[in-house]
């Protein structure tokens, strides 16, 4: 029976014979399990089938964990077992992370699909790409308009493959283009001002970073006129309103780092970055009260801001002496 | 190892400390030697030199603010110059000093700059001294609690308290994770918990996943900064101003013994508030008036509705934390089986009904919010020390900040993210940037911000020892780990040889290993110098007690004569005053007060035996 629940792995005379306290069958359990950890898939892991729930990994796991983890043995003689037990232990952790949360056990068991599974799901899917080709086939035999719509149609799908990949300005050019061919492809249309409004965001992300970048290297003229740039490309960036009006105020241009100020928090007024931008520049502005009041609305929407609590305490500690 | 030495759990509060230990299978709390459960954290020397802890020390703190130091563990494991110690500079009474090293804070006391894990130290000492009076045994081993949120340096800071006080830590343990242990004693839970735990100093927020005696923590939240002291703060700022509006400005805190009655007042009336509807917090005598003025003194009333008008926006912070700490946890307020308060501030009405209102249910009452922690650190000590009996609990816990490296840019990269289970490890390849590179800096940070000067630094690490070699070609891979203390290691080695890396600690936030060192042998000195003058007190105190016998005796025949005259009365109460130094000195088995009263005992003495002879009162000198 025992020779079953290992399936046939040879234990190492050496390793089951070495002088620990620990009961012949926990040593076979620990070595066992410490020769596959690495091999094991995360269902193998806790000793599940594939696809089982995210309820049953968490009782395999609080079973399992009984018996590696090394607390259970503290104070004894373990030699090289409590290597094995703290390595068998992270192993099993891990699994638990990823069977026990909802969302990534679900892609864990796409990716894991045993090989009937994946084939059905696979033929399914070609079955249905098959069909969709034959539609446009049949419908392009029918109607000669419809050859524009195809490469119309051929653009989108690109521009489609190009947005879900992030090659957003690409995406952008080729929805133009379709656009173009035909002014009501409803896709193009729908799809066109969603790509030009991400590739300006992207643009705009490289520039907040560019200019994070030159502040965090001492440059805050280079940083702020990077936000700028930001904001011209999108103008509703609130970080890059927010960051710029902190360059700002450190290239020592108070009123500009107020205009900021108050165009982040007018972009983002559930934003607690652009508060507290505003709140620092009401500060250097001599307005603490105002400044202590725009602190504590960025802390209200977001309470674990270390920075703007620092600098709130800052206003209290000064206000009260 | 002695199975039955025993083991005791200990919660080493902001405010109070507790000991418990598990007996006949059952948690309990170990009274202190004044039989009262809680020992206050506070350290004093007394300004006759001698060094008290506990209540003794709490009880002078009033007339001796510079020498007494309370709420250390605000300041344990800091670095200097955080603004956590710049803040505590402002409000605390007693000296604030940077170690030798610029790195760690420490405490001006006696004329000694002690560190905050000494002054911790005694707090443990004085618990571990009535948990082996109580239990009749020496006491060796212990579980230490700390709040969830603590980093690295102020877990390794306390560990090093433990070692100081002459105890194993065997573990530490994060107090909600303790309060959920004791309040699963003894029952099947298979359930979600969360511990809301708002303590002197800290608030911390636990998710626990409960089932099979495995305790298993989902995700922590805290704030280090919010507590009971907070409370207390906005109650005395209140204080301050409605005296200063009173009396034409006078600011209070000017005189530190007037401060620490308006503390300790505050403390009391927030404390009177559970309970009652309205407060008096009534301080005669507060502060001289200065300029021929008579002495000011504070009146006022504080009604509940005040003081939470005053703290509002502490509680909110307090259930914001908790819903992005429910929200890490991907678990609703709905699914939660069971919510636990713990600590002393849990018992304030508006903190209770704002939990409730959260949660949609009403908390836990069955555990005792001062001492559960303590039960559960007792129960964890228990099944460290006794496991694997098949039913003993096991805790899984998990990191609470994320821990990351600085890069390029001064941001910072998360190596293993916050609520991440402990014990852990991850593995990170370095590599030289520059031709015959022969060493590389790693600056290790704990914190949730992007921004690498935002986050605490534990310690500067330098690898050496690299052999030369074109840039890019050694790659060295570089192991942190998390023990289940929480507490951060770093180990190195070269991929291509095999070979273990050298790493040096150039910066911490705490004691080095030799400083401990040299505290520990002082602390051997000290005990084998008390050794030897244990008998030379004892003559002493023989001594003593003759001469305060003869006097005593003497005290009826002269008792007359000295009544008699002005100055008579005088010498009589001196002499009484001296007696009763004497009793206490020799009570107290204290050599140098003993030395201190011999002369002016034979002093009364002479006088006495004069005037028993004489009959007649001495006409002054």
């Amino acid at each position: 029976m025992s020779s079953d629940k290992y399936s046939g792995f040879q234990f190492a005379p050496a390793e089951l014979g070495e002088d620990v306290e620990l009961d012949l069958d926990r040593r076979k359990d620990v070595l066992f399990a410490a020769a596959h950890a690495d091999r094991w898939t995360h269902w193998e892991a806790l000793g599940l089938p594939w696809n089982a729930s995210v309820e049953a990994a968490r009782a395999a796991y609080l079973g399992k964990v009984k018996l590696f983890h090394p607390d259970r043995y503290a104070g004894r003689r373990l030699g090289s077992y409590q290597g094995r037990l703290e390595r068998v232990f992270r192993r099993i952790t891990e699994a638990r992370d990823v069977l026990a949360d909802e969302g990534r056990r679900a892609a864990y068991a796409r990716e894991t699909a045993p090989p009937e599974v994946r084939a059905q799901l696979e033929a399914r899917r070609l079955e249905d790409e098959r069909r969709a080709s034959e539609r446009r086939a049949r419908l392009v035999r029918q109607n000669p308009i419809v050859g524009r719509a195809s490469r119309v149609g051929e653009l989108v799908a690109r521009a489609k493959d190009a947005l879900a990949e992030g090659r957003l300005r690409e995406a952008s050019n080729d929805l133009r283009l379709a656009l173009d061919l035909d002014p009501r492809h409803p896709e193009a249309v729908r799809l066109a001002p969603e790509a030009r409004r991400r590739a300006a965001g992207q643009r705009a992300a490289e520039l907040v970073h560019e200019g994070a970048t030159a502040e965090a290297t001492g440059r805050p003229g280079a940083a702020l006129a990077a936000y700028r740039e930001a904001l011209a490309v999108e103008p509703g960036n609130v970080r890059a309103a927010a960051a710029g009006a902190r360059a700002a105020l450190a290239a020592g241009d108070v009123a500009a780092a107020r205009t900021l100020a108050d165009a982040a928090v007018r972009a983002g007024p559930q934003a607690a970055i652009a508060h507290e931008a505003l709140g620092m520049v009401l500060d250097a502005q001599g307005e603490r009260k105002e400044a202590r009041r725009a602190l504590e609305r960025a802390l209200e929407l977001d309470p674990g801001r270390a920075s703007a609590k620092e600098r709130l305490k800052g206003l209290r500690w000064s206000f009260l002496g | 190892m002695n199975d039955l030495d025993p083991v005791v759990g200990i919660d080493l509060g902001t405010t109070n400390s507790v000991v418990a230990a598990v007996q006949d299978g059952v948690p309990r709390v170990i009274p202190g030697r004044t039989g009262q459960p809680l020992t206050p954290s506070v350290v004093a020397i007394a300004k006759n030199g001698k060094r008290l802890v506990g209540a003794l020390a709490k009880r002078q703190a009033i007339t001796n603010p510079e020498g007494t130091v309370f709420a250390a563990k605000r300041l344990i494991g800091r670095r200097w110059g955080s603004q956590e110690v710049e803040d505590a500079r402002k409000v605390l009474p007693y000296a604030l000093v940077a170690g030798p090293e610029g790195h760690d804070v420490r405490v001006e006391l006696g004329g000694r700059a002690v560190s905050i894990p000494e002054i911790s130290a005694l707090v443990l000492a004085e618990l571990k001294a009535d948990a082996e009076a109580f239990l009749g045994r020496q006491v060796r081993r212990a579980v230490v609690t700390v709040p969830a949120y603590f980093n690295d340096g102020q877990r390794q800071a306390t560990k090093d308290a433990g070692r100081l006080a002459g105890l194993e830590v065997l573990r530490i343990v994060n107090e909600p994770t303790a309060a959920a242990l004791a309040y699963g004693f003894g029952k099947q839970v298979q359930s979600k918990v969360v511990v809301f735990d708002l303590g002197g100093g800290t608030f911390d927020v636990s998710v626990l996943d409960i089932g099979k005696s495995v305790y298993d923590v989902i995700a922590v939240g805290g704030d280090t900064y919010l507590g009971g002291e907070d409370f207390d703060r906005r109650v005395m700022d209140w204080l301050t101003f409605g005296f200063a509006k009173e009396h034409g400005g006078v600011d209070l805190r000017r005189d530190k013994m007037a401060l620490q009655r308006a503390r300790d007042a505050a403390e009391r009336a927030k404390c009177e508030l559970s309970s009652a509807a309205t407060a008096a917090i009534h301080l005669p005598f507060l502060l001289g008036g200065g300029e021929g003025k008579g002495a000011l003194h504070l009146d006022r009333q504080l009604s509940r509705e005040g003081l939470e008008e005053l703290t509002k926006d502490l509680v909110d912070r307090c259930i914001a934390v908790t819903e992005r700490t429910l929200k890490d946890a991907g678990v609703r307020p709905a699914q939660v089986g069971e919510v636990i308060l713990v600590g002393g501030m849990t018992r304030m009405p508006r903190v209770q009904r704002a939990v409730r209102e959260f949660f949609g249910r009403e908390p836990c009452k069955g555990v005792h919010p001062d001492e559960v922690v303590a039960l559960g650190a007792a129960i964890q000590a228990h099944a460290l020390a006794a496991p694997a009996k098949g039913d003993d609990v096991l805790l899984l816990d998990v990191t609470p900040q994320n821990l990351g490296l600085l890069v390029v840019g001064g941001y910072f990269q998360t190596v293993i993210p916050r609520n991440t289970t402990v014990p852990t490890a991850q593995t990170h390849l370095f590599t030289t940037v520059t031709d015959d590179q022969t060493s590389v800096r790693i600056a290790v940070l704990q914190g949730e911000s992007e921004r690498a000067v935002e986050n605490d630094l534990l310690g500067e690490f330098v690898l050496d020892g690299i052999p030369p070699a074109r840039r890019g070609e050694i790659s060295i891979e570089v192991t942190f780990e998390i023990s289940a203390d929480g507490i951060v290691g770093v180990s190195a080695k070269d991929v291509a040889t095999g070979q273990r890396q050298s790493i040096t600690v150039t910066a911490t936030s705490g004691l080095t290993e030799e400083e401990l060192r040299r505290i520990l042998d002082e602390q051997l000195d000290e005990q084998l110098q008390r050794k030897q003058t244990t008998r030379e007190i004892e003559e002493r105190r023989q001594w003593v007690a003759r001469m305060v016998g003869d006097i005593e005796a003497l005290v009826p025949a002269t008792r007359d004569a000295l009544e008699r005259t002005r100055f008579g009365g005088d010498a009589l109460r001196k002499a009484e005053a001296v007696l009763a130094r004497a009793r206490a000195a020799m009570q107290a088995r204290d050599g140098d007060a003993l030395a201190a009263e011999v002369e002016p005992l034979e002093r009364t003495l002479a006088l006495f035996q004069g005037l028993a002879a004489g009959g007649r009162a001495p006409g002054g000198r």
